[in-house]
């Protein structure tokens, strides 16, 4: 009895020291790239707030406490986004008017870095030439090019995505945002100058571990990270369904422009 | 010398393949592991008709005289797209201006629907029949706007459906083949959907749930993948414009059945077959045809349709300001 809660003590010690172990060792592609098939998700109340905060009621008093906010440990490295005056103003505004405001409320794209942490899981789909990440939350998608990088064509909502390979961890570098995503329910914000890099590294069999590092110098007086692990559903029948919410959004988008009954 | 021989007359007979029955006769390459490899841009290609023109029956392929008049016009269209400005396109109108539009190339194709052999969508049920006539079904091209449910799903940007979005329409044709180990995804431009198509012959999801673009299985037959899809819903049509639009095939059924094709049939075509079966709504099933050709050129760009849907807003106020007007005289 006692040597084998040696063991497992031994065991569990080992697990805490690695934390995210450097020899763990990934499964792989044909290519020799670690293979990052899955569906995966966030696991934290990043959507809500990236930064500490504590639970609080939800913007519509009649909701009740299904719309409050759960207590949450922030993903900020540092513990602060760097807002410069002005921005901190836009985000204290944005979060007054988030019932409205928030393009998650209206069902809109939800943007990067958002859409990997969102209560909805998405799938990376690997394939021996590009990797297509498929958001579950309004069918948004996003394909990442592993060939030579290339200019954003245009301003869009889930960026022009150059990737390439860093040892073991894919590094995504987005840029072409149109700035008119929100970061978190808390309105967090960034502008169409943006220029993240994510990184994506396996963990363990179940694990990602995600970093966006976010510049931004019309927004921001310095260059911020966040970080937080992604989780692979485990479920032997786990699928993408649809979570098509343009109709959910309607009645807030255009209800003032019905005919009255 | 034989092999060679036979390679030929293969070839020969690939080319005369009719439109119901294309063969697989050519072996696509294989991912790393193993499966036949369909990835790939393929944009729709307009200018097929849904259905085929009575006049022409049973015929599936237009003559050379009928084909070289088709191409003429394409020729003529092209000139005009290249002439057209956005200073001339700006008188009032629906749609989008010509230079957007994606013509397509033209095909000898008569239409899309290929079987039945007259090319024409089979009789409705009568509960179908009494069913569209009774539910006032959203979709006239300018009909009433009371509530964004009087206008269809597409206008919506909600979705085109499953056939609809494989569907060549106005622009943004953009389909896109990927593959990983136990999947195949169907990205379309328009609306930006992907379908992850699981491979590994699990069950369809609980009839409980229900989606626009359904619940898809896909198999491999020889190099052709085989898909069926399951558990729609009953508000998106088929439609080859877009959900709904006169003419088209319009509502179907919580019942339906989507079966489709993809068989690489050269280097740079695929044909994509769906057969539709939906007892409830047409009193026997349909397949259409689409052929696609790769062109890894092209580059698919976000439709951010929802987002940029101001249509929406000004239909409805345009409804409602024209209500006032009615209400003076």
């Amino acid at each position: 009895m006692k040597s084998l809660f040696g063991l497992s003590f031994l065991a569990l010690s080992v697990t805490l020291l690695c934390g995210q172990t450097a020899t763990y060792k990934p499964p792989r592609m044909a290519d020799g790239h670690p293979n990052l098939n899955g569906i995966w998700e966030a696991m934290n109340t990043a959507n809500w707030n990236l930064l500490d905060h504590p639970a609080s009621a939800g913007p519509m008093w009649e909701l009740g406490a299904i719309a409050a906010v759960p207590a949450g440990q922030g993903v900020v490295e540092g513990k602060v986004i760097p807002y410069k005056p002005e921005a901190a103003a836009k985000q204290k505004e944005n979060f007054k008017n988030r019932r409205t405001d928030d393009p998650e409320a209206k069902c809109y794209m939800p943007g990067i870095p958002r859409a990997n942490y969102m209560p909805y899981p998405f799938q990376i789909v690997q394939t021996n030439r590009d990797i297509l990440f498929v958001y579950e939350y309004a069918t948004s998608n996003r394909l990442i090019n592993m060939g030579k990088p290339q200019e954003a064509p245009s301003d869009t909502w889930m960026g022009t995505n150059n990737g390439r390979w860093e040892g073991d961890t894919l590094v995504i570098d987005v840029t072409g945002l149109n700035g008119l995503a929100w970061l978190d329910r808390a309105g967090d914000f960034a502008s169409d100058k943006v220029h993240i890099v994510e990184r994506f590294t396996r963990t363990g069999a179940d694990h990602l571990t995600y970093t966006a590092t976010i510049e931004d110098p019309s927004v921001f007086t310095k260059t911020w990270t966040i970080s937080m692990p992604l989780y692979r559903k485990v479920e032997k029948d786990a699928q993408l369904l649809e979570f098509k919410c343009t109709e959910f959004a309607e009645e807030l988008l255009y209800g003032k422009y019905k005919k009255a009954k | 010398m034989n092999v060679r021989l036979i390679a030929s007359i293969t070839l020969l007979a690939a080319g005369t393949v009719t439109a119901q029955s294309p063969k697989a006769t050519y072996t696509p390459p294989k991912t790393p592991w193993g499966d036949p490899d369909l990835q790939g841009v393929w944009p729709g290609n307009m200018g097929v008709p849904m259905q085929r023109p009575v006049a022409l029956g049973a015929r599936t392929t237009l003559t050379n005289e009928e084909f070289a008049k088709k191409q003429e016009q394409a020729l003529r269209q092209a000139k005009a797209d290249s002439e057209s400005t956005a200073a001339s396109d700006t008188k009032p109108g629906i749609g989008p201006p010509s230079y957007w539009t994606e013509r397509g190339k033209p095909t000898r194709q008569t239409s899309l629907i290929v079987d039945p052999p007259d090319g024409r969508l089979p009789a409705l049920t009568p509960e179908a029949e009494h069913y569209r006539k009774e539910a006032k079904l959203p979709g006239e091209w300018r009909g009433k706007a009371d509530s964004p449910e009087d206008l269809n799903i597409y206008y919506r940007c909600i979705t085109r459906g499953l056939l609809g979005s494989v569907i060549p329409v106005v622009y943004n044709n953009g389909n896109q083949i990927l593959q990983t180990p136990g999947y195949v995804v169907f990205r379309n431009e328009m609306i930006h959907e992907s379908r992850v198509i699981p491979l590994d012959g699990r069950p369809h999801v609980s009839p409980a749930i229900r989606m626009y673009l359904g619940d898809s299985r896909g198999h491999w037959e020889g190099s052709t993948l085989v898909v069926e899809t399951t558990n729609f819903t009953d508000k998106d049509a088929i439609g080859s414009n877009g959900a709904g639009y006169p003419g088209d095939p319009g509502y179907h059924s919580d019942q339906l059945k989507v079966i489709e094709k993809f068989t690489r049939t050269g280097p740079k075509s695929l044909d994509y077959t769906a057969t539709v079966i939906d007892p409830k709504t047409w009193t026997k099933p349909w397949t259409m045809l689409i052929q696609l050709e790769k062109d890894d050129s092209y580059q698919i760009i976000e439709y951010a349709c929802h987002e940029g849907n101001y249509a929406m807003g000004d239909i409805l106020s345009g409804a409602r300001e024209a209500e006032t007007k009615k209400d003076v005289h």
